[in-house]
Protein backbone atom coordinates (compact mmCIF):
# COMPACT_ATOMS: atom_id res chain seq x y z
CA UNK A 1 0.00 0.00 0.00
CA UNK A 2 3.01 2.19 -0.33
CA UNK A 3 2.53 3.27 -3.94
CA UNK A 4 -0.51 4.53 -5.82
CA UNK A 5 -0.63 1.39 -7.94
CA UNK A 6 -0.78 -0.99 -5.01
CA UNK A 7 -3.49 1.07 -3.33
CA UNK A 8 -5.43 1.19 -6.60
CA UNK A 9 -5.05 -2.56 -6.99
CA UNK A 10 -6.31 -3.23 -3.48
CA UNK A 11 -9.25 -0.84 -3.88
CA UNK A 12 -10.32 -2.24 -7.25
CA UNK A 13 -10.15 -5.87 -6.09
CA UNK A 14 -12.21 -5.05 -3.00
CA UNK A 15 -14.84 -3.25 -5.09
CA UNK A 16 -15.14 -6.20 -7.44
CA UNK A 17 -15.60 -8.64 -4.58
CA UNK A 18 -18.31 -6.46 -3.04
CA UNK A 19 -19.99 -6.14 -6.46
CA UNK A 20 -20.00 -9.93 -6.81
CA UNK A 21 -21.63 -10.24 -3.39
CA UNK A 22 -24.30 -7.68 -4.39
CA UNK A 23 -25.04 -9.58 -7.59
CA UNK A 24 -25.45 -12.78 -5.60
CA UNK A 25 -27.81 -10.92 -3.27
CA UNK A 26 -29.82 -9.74 -6.28
CA UNK A 27 -30.09 -13.36 -7.47
CA UNK A 28 -31.13 -14.67 -4.04
CA UNK A 29 -33.96 -12.17 -3.65
CA UNK A 30 -35.65 -13.34 -6.86
CA UNK A 31 -34.64 -16.99 -7.18
CA UNK A 32 -37.67 -18.56 -5.50
CA UNK A 33 -40.41 -16.46 -6.99
CA UNK A 34 -43.43 -18.10 -8.59
CA UNK A 35 -43.75 -16.57 -12.03
CA UNK A 36 -46.86 -18.13 -13.60
CA UNK A 37 -49.43 -15.77 -15.12
CA UNK A 38 -52.97 -16.49 -16.39
CA UNK A 39 -53.08 -16.45 -20.18
CA UNK A 40 -56.08 -16.42 -22.48
CA UNK A 41 -55.63 -18.08 -25.89
CA UNK A 42 -58.35 -18.11 -28.50
CA UNK A 43 -58.08 -19.76 -31.91
CA UNK A 44 -59.95 -18.32 -34.86
CA UNK A 45 -59.12 -20.55 -37.82
CA UNK A 46 -57.50 -23.93 -38.45
CA UNK A 47 -56.58 -25.61 -41.75
CA UNK A 48 -54.42 -28.52 -42.90
CA UNK A 49 -52.58 -29.28 -46.08
CA UNK A 50 -50.66 -32.37 -47.08
CA UNK A 51 -47.37 -31.37 -48.68
CA UNK A 52 -43.83 -32.60 -49.26
CA UNK A 53 -41.64 -31.97 -46.26
CA UNK A 54 -38.17 -31.45 -47.75
CA UNK A 55 -36.43 -31.61 -44.39
CA UNK A 56 -37.75 -35.05 -43.52
CA UNK A 57 -38.42 -38.40 -45.18
CA UNK A 58 -39.73 -38.51 -48.70
CA UNK A 59 -43.44 -39.11 -48.00
CA UNK A 60 -45.89 -36.27 -47.81
CA UNK A 61 -46.52 -34.89 -44.30
CA UNK A 62 -49.28 -32.85 -42.76
CA UNK A 63 -48.81 -29.10 -42.55
CA UNK A 64 -51.12 -27.22 -40.22
CA UNK A 65 -52.14 -23.56 -40.33
CA UNK A 66 -53.46 -22.00 -37.14
CA UNK A 67 -54.63 -18.41 -36.66
CA UNK A 68 -54.99 -17.39 -33.04
CA UNK A 69 -55.48 -14.55 -30.55
CA UNK A 70 -53.54 -14.19 -27.33
CA UNK A 71 -54.32 -11.88 -24.45
CA UNK A 72 -52.29 -11.88 -21.25
CA UNK A 73 -51.37 -9.25 -18.79
CA UNK A 74 -47.93 -10.44 -17.82
CA UNK A 75 -47.25 -7.44 -15.66
CA UNK A 76 -49.12 -8.92 -12.75
CA UNK A 77 -48.48 -12.36 -11.35
CA UNK A 78 -51.32 -14.44 -9.93
CA UNK A 79 -50.65 -14.70 -6.25
CA UNK A 80 -47.98 -12.08 -5.62
CA UNK A 81 -48.38 -8.41 -6.43
CA UNK A 82 -44.82 -7.82 -7.68
CA UNK A 83 -44.34 -7.06 -11.38
CA UNK A 84 -42.79 -9.63 -13.70
CA UNK A 85 -40.00 -7.18 -14.62
CA UNK A 86 -38.28 -7.17 -11.25
CA UNK A 87 -34.70 -6.00 -10.85
CA UNK A 88 -33.26 -9.32 -11.93
CA UNK A 89 -35.09 -9.59 -15.30
CA UNK A 90 -33.43 -8.39 -18.46
CA UNK A 91 -35.95 -9.63 -21.06
CA UNK A 92 -38.63 -12.27 -21.62
CA UNK A 93 -38.72 -14.77 -24.46
CA UNK A 94 -42.31 -15.91 -25.13
CA UNK A 95 -43.28 -18.85 -27.27
CA UNK A 96 -46.48 -20.65 -28.18
CA UNK A 97 -46.28 -24.48 -28.22
CA UNK A 98 -48.65 -27.00 -29.73
CA UNK A 99 -48.63 -30.37 -28.01
CA UNK A 100 -50.40 -33.48 -29.29
CA UNK A 101 -50.27 -37.29 -29.62
CA UNK A 102 -50.27 -39.30 -32.82
CA UNK A 103 -50.26 -42.99 -33.70
CA UNK A 104 -46.55 -42.99 -34.48
CA UNK A 105 -45.30 -40.72 -31.67
CA UNK A 106 -46.53 -40.48 -28.10
CA UNK A 107 -45.61 -36.83 -27.57
CA UNK A 108 -45.10 -34.10 -30.14
CA UNK A 109 -44.30 -30.49 -29.28
CA UNK A 110 -44.03 -27.84 -31.98
CA UNK A 111 -43.23 -24.16 -31.45
CA UNK A 112 -45.55 -22.06 -33.58
CA UNK A 113 -44.71 -18.49 -32.68
CA UNK A 114 -42.34 -16.53 -30.45
CA UNK A 115 -41.67 -12.98 -29.33
CA UNK A 116 -39.00 -11.15 -27.38
CA UNK A 117 -40.24 -8.66 -24.79
CA UNK A 118 -37.47 -6.30 -23.68
CA UNK A 119 -37.35 -4.41 -20.41
CA UNK A 120 -39.40 -1.27 -20.87
CA UNK A 121 -41.71 -2.69 -23.54
CA UNK A 122 -45.44 -2.86 -23.02
CA UNK A 123 -46.27 -5.97 -21.04
CA UNK A 124 -49.96 -6.28 -21.84
CA UNK A 125 -50.20 -8.74 -24.67
CA UNK A 126 -53.30 -8.24 -26.77
CA UNK A 127 -52.68 -9.86 -30.13
CA UNK A 128 -55.50 -10.57 -32.57
CA UNK A 129 -55.53 -12.79 -35.68
CA UNK A 130 -51.88 -13.75 -35.52
CA UNK A 131 -50.64 -16.34 -38.00
CA UNK A 132 -48.06 -18.85 -36.89
CA UNK A 133 -44.44 -17.84 -37.51
CA UNK A 134 -43.00 -21.30 -38.03
CA UNK A 135 -44.19 -24.27 -40.05
CA UNK A 136 -46.41 -26.67 -38.19
CA UNK A 137 -45.14 -29.86 -39.83
CA UNK A 138 -46.06 -33.21 -38.44
CA UNK A 139 -43.78 -36.23 -38.59
CA UNK A 140 -46.10 -38.19 -40.84
CA UNK A 141 -49.83 -37.75 -41.23
CA UNK A 142 -51.00 -37.41 -37.65
CA UNK A 143 -52.71 -34.00 -37.80
CA UNK A 144 -55.72 -34.96 -39.85
CA UNK A 145 -58.77 -35.51 -37.66
CA UNK A 146 -56.66 -35.14 -34.55
CA UNK A 147 -59.12 -34.37 -31.80
CA UNK A 148 -56.87 -32.90 -29.16
CA UNK A 149 -54.14 -30.36 -29.86
CA UNK A 150 -53.19 -28.24 -26.85
CA UNK A 151 -51.76 -24.75 -27.28
CA UNK A 152 -49.85 -23.25 -24.35
CA UNK A 153 -47.92 -20.01 -23.99
CA UNK A 154 -44.61 -20.37 -22.11
CA UNK A 155 -41.76 -18.04 -21.55
CA UNK A 156 -38.12 -17.94 -20.62
CA UNK A 157 -37.08 -15.26 -18.16
CA UNK A 158 -33.60 -13.96 -19.03
CA UNK A 159 -32.15 -12.68 -15.73
CA UNK A 160 -29.36 -10.28 -14.88
CA UNK A 161 -27.80 -12.86 -12.58
CA UNK A 162 -28.55 -16.51 -11.97
CA UNK A 163 -30.53 -19.31 -13.60
CA UNK A 164 -33.04 -18.89 -16.44
CA UNK A 165 -36.45 -20.12 -15.30
CA UNK A 166 -38.87 -21.63 -17.79
CA UNK A 167 -42.45 -20.73 -16.91
CA UNK A 168 -45.72 -22.01 -18.33
CA UNK A 169 -48.72 -19.75 -18.55
CA UNK A 170 -51.67 -21.09 -16.63
CA UNK A 171 -54.21 -21.07 -19.48
CA UNK A 172 -54.26 -23.42 -22.43
CA UNK A 173 -56.54 -24.11 -25.36
CA UNK A 174 -57.44 -27.44 -26.87
CA UNK A 175 -58.59 -27.64 -30.44
CA UNK A 176 -59.33 -30.26 -33.07
CA UNK A 177 -58.11 -30.32 -36.63
CA UNK A 178 -60.52 -30.86 -39.54
CA UNK A 179 -61.11 -34.27 -41.10
CA UNK A 180 -60.09 -33.40 -44.66
CA UNK A 181 -57.33 -31.45 -46.26
CA UNK A 182 -57.61 -27.90 -47.58
CA UNK A 183 -60.87 -27.13 -45.77
CA UNK A 184 -60.70 -24.39 -43.14
CA UNK A 185 -62.47 -24.84 -39.80
CA UNK A 186 -63.48 -21.67 -37.99
CA UNK A 187 -64.00 -21.35 -34.26
CA UNK B 1 7.44 11.99 -19.31
CA UNK B 2 7.29 8.68 -17.46
CA UNK B 3 10.25 9.76 -15.31
CA UNK B 4 8.23 12.84 -14.27
CA UNK B 5 5.43 10.56 -13.08
CA UNK B 6 7.81 8.22 -11.28
CA UNK B 7 9.47 11.08 -9.43
CA UNK B 8 6.22 12.22 -7.71
CA UNK B 9 6.35 10.87 -4.16
CA UNK B 10 3.35 8.68 -3.36
CA UNK B 11 4.40 6.97 -0.17
CA UNK B 12 2.39 6.87 3.05
CA UNK B 13 3.61 5.74 6.43
CA UNK B 14 2.25 2.58 8.01
CA UNK B 15 -0.43 4.15 10.14
CA UNK B 16 -1.49 6.16 7.11
CA UNK B 17 -1.78 3.00 5.03
CA UNK B 18 -3.95 1.39 7.69
CA UNK B 19 -6.14 4.49 7.82
CA UNK B 20 -6.43 4.59 4.02
CA UNK B 21 -7.46 0.93 3.89
CA UNK B 22 -10.09 1.44 6.59
CA UNK B 23 -11.42 4.51 4.77
CA UNK B 24 -11.88 2.86 1.41
CA UNK B 25 -13.30 -0.36 2.83
CA UNK B 26 -15.80 1.63 4.86
CA UNK B 27 -16.87 3.79 1.93
CA UNK B 28 -17.29 0.85 -0.44
CA UNK B 29 -19.31 -1.16 2.09
CA UNK B 30 -21.57 1.78 2.93
CA UNK B 31 -22.21 2.54 -0.75
CA UNK B 32 -22.88 -1.17 -1.36
CA UNK B 33 -25.55 -1.26 1.37
CA UNK B 34 -27.14 1.99 0.17
CA UNK B 35 -27.06 0.78 -3.43
CA UNK B 36 -28.61 -2.57 -2.59
CA UNK B 37 -31.47 -1.03 -0.63
CA UNK B 38 -32.16 1.66 -3.23
CA UNK B 39 -31.97 -0.78 -6.16
CA UNK B 40 -34.30 -3.19 -4.41
CA UNK B 41 -36.83 -0.48 -3.64
CA UNK B 42 -37.05 0.80 -7.23
CA UNK B 43 -36.48 -2.69 -8.72
CA UNK B 44 -33.66 -1.65 -11.04
CA UNK B 45 -30.25 -3.25 -10.62
CA UNK B 46 -28.64 -0.51 -12.74
CA UNK B 47 -28.92 1.98 -9.88
CA UNK B 48 -27.13 -0.38 -7.50
CA UNK B 49 -24.18 -0.45 -9.89
CA UNK B 50 -24.23 3.35 -10.29
CA UNK B 51 -24.16 3.91 -6.54
CA UNK B 52 -21.29 1.43 -6.19
CA UNK B 53 -19.36 3.27 -8.91
CA UNK B 54 -19.94 6.58 -7.10
CA UNK B 55 -18.58 5.03 -3.90
CA UNK B 56 -15.59 3.72 -5.82
CA UNK B 57 -14.83 7.18 -7.24
CA UNK B 58 -15.11 8.87 -3.84
CA UNK B 59 -12.76 6.37 -2.23
CA UNK B 60 -10.32 6.74 -5.15
CA UNK B 61 -10.18 10.48 -4.54
CA UNK B 62 -9.79 10.06 -0.80
CA UNK B 63 -7.19 7.30 -0.64
CA UNK B 64 -5.12 7.21 -3.81
CA UNK B 65 -3.31 10.56 -3.55
CA UNK B 66 -0.96 10.75 -0.54
CA UNK B 67 -2.78 13.38 1.48
CA UNK B 68 -0.89 14.85 4.46
CA UNK B 69 -3.22 13.10 6.92
CA UNK B 70 -1.61 9.82 5.83
CA UNK B 71 1.88 11.06 6.61
CA UNK B 72 1.38 12.07 10.24
CA UNK B 73 3.57 9.27 11.68
CA UNK B 74 6.75 9.11 9.63
CA UNK B 75 9.30 6.36 10.23
CA UNK B 76 12.34 7.09 12.34
CA UNK B 77 15.24 6.19 10.06
CA UNK B 78 18.67 5.74 11.59
CA UNK B 79 21.24 8.43 10.69
CA UNK B 80 23.33 7.58 7.60
CA UNK B 81 26.58 5.72 8.20
CA UNK B 82 29.69 7.59 6.92
CA UNK B 83 30.84 6.34 3.50
CA UNK B 84 34.33 4.82 3.96
CA UNK B 85 33.36 1.86 6.17
CA UNK B 86 30.30 1.29 3.92
CA UNK B 87 32.54 0.74 0.82
CA UNK B 88 34.71 -1.81 2.63
CA UNK B 89 31.65 -3.85 3.47
CA UNK B 90 30.23 -3.67 -0.07
CA UNK B 91 33.29 -4.90 -2.05
CA UNK B 92 33.72 -8.43 -0.59
CA UNK B 93 29.93 -8.93 -0.93
CA UNK B 94 30.03 -8.00 -4.63
CA UNK B 95 32.87 -10.41 -5.39
CA UNK B 96 31.04 -13.19 -3.58
CA UNK B 97 27.97 -12.52 -5.73
CA UNK B 98 30.01 -12.74 -8.95
CA UNK B 99 31.36 -16.13 -7.94
CA UNK B 100 27.87 -17.49 -7.36
CA UNK B 101 26.76 -16.46 -10.87
CA UNK B 102 29.49 -18.63 -12.47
Amino acid sequence: MNTVLSRANSLFAFSLSVMAALTFGCFITTAFKDRSVPVDIHVSKVMIKNVDDFTGPRERSDLGFVTFDISANILLIEKIATPIFDWNVKELFLYLTAEYTTKSNALNQVVLWDKIVLRGDNTKLNLRDVKSKYFFFDDGNGLRANKNITLTLSWNVVPNAGILPLVMGSGHKSLAFPETYETAKSY
Amino acid sequence: MLSAFKSIPTHMDYKGQKLAEQIFQGIILVSAVIGFIYGFSIQQFGWTVYIMLAGFTISCLLTLPPWPVFRKNPLNWQPAVPETSGENRDKPQESQKKKKHK
